[in-house]
């Protein structure tokens, strides 16, 4: 009777420590991944916080040199931006430009300096328009201008 | 059986601290870089508001068949201006000008040269500021 009373107790105390062993295991693994993501969030915030860019044109004289037209982007922020048709997406009155039509003078600019964004001219027709710039972490400049 | 519980209680109690120490860890750096970056942000918003300028004069001198250009802008802004962060676009297309001083302090002018330039009529000049800021000017060639 008291052997089986003591095994008892050994089965509950080994079941009650595999339970509190697997509950603790669980609640550091999901403690872990919600401290992994608010990292990884807190980076991109800083990212969208340091880019800022802005394009400068003369809103009535847009530059149309071999068939493209140029529209120059400022870099405002900290840091390098990385100008390819990849990283920026290009709106031209909200209608998304391929990105086969256009294409940057330079691949990065670092904080003051210009890039180029040539655009081809038929993406453009006479007449007002709004060009809408999207970068990294969906940062956006838009630029009204008459052609 | 309060032998059982006491130990269960302490693993959990063990690993709710361990979590804790991770969670203050990576949660503490990040809000310290996140401060920082934000603090940067204002400064910036801070310094756009703060910034102004005024192309007050441009001189045309004749180059053989083209023009220079002497332009001069004062900063009717509070903060000093790098010159060689700004743009100068003279109808619309982007000019090299080299600058008779590298600061431009607050209520102070400097003078923009563009040099050799073609083309007369009509010229519409845009200044902009290393931080966006710009002044737009018109003038006859």
């Amino acid at each position: 009777m008291g052997v089986s009373l003591t095994g008892t107790h050994v089965i509950f105390f080994i079941a009650s420590v595999i339970i509190a062993s697997a509950v603790s295991g669980v609640f550091m693994a999901v403690v872990s991944d919600v401290s992994s993501s608010l990292s990884e969030r807190g980076e991109r915030l800083q990212e969208q916080l340091d880019v800022d860019f802005k394009v400068i044109n003369d809103n009535e004289n847009i530059p149309d040199i071999g068939g493209y037209y140029y529209f120059y982007m400022k870099n405002i922020g900290r840091g390098s931006l990385i100008t390819t048709n990849e990283t920026f997406q290009l709106f031209s009155d909200g209608e998304l430009i391929s990105k086969l039509n256009y294409y940057f003078s330079d691949s990065s600019i670092k904080n003051g300096e210009v890039a180029t964004i040539c655009v081809l001219n038929f993406e453009i027709a006479p007449g007002d328009h709004t060009l809408r710039v999207v970068g990294p972490q969906a940062t956006e400049d838009e630029f009204e201008f008459t052609i | 059986m309060g032998f059982s519980v006491a130990a269960a209680a302490a693993i959990i109690v063990v690993s709710v601290l361990i979590s804790v120490e991770i969670m203050v860890g990576s949660v503490i750096p990040n809000v310290e870089d996140f401060n920082y970056q934000f603090v940067d942000l204002k400064e910036r918003a801070v310094e756009q508001i703060q910034t102004d300028i005024n192309i007050t004069t441009v001189d045309i001198t004749a180059y053989g068949l083209n023009y220079n250009h002497s332009i001069t802008i004062e900063n009717s802004g509070s903060i000093c201006l790098n010159t060689s962060d700004f743009v100068i676009l003279i109808n619309g297309t982007n000019q090299e000008f080299s600058c008779s001083v590298s600061y431009l302090y607050a209520m102070k002018s400097a003078y923009f040269n563009v040099s050799n330039l073609p083309g007369d009529g009509p010229m519409r000049l845009k200044a902009i500021t290393g931080n966006g800021i710009s002044d737009i000017y018109e003038y006859i060639i």
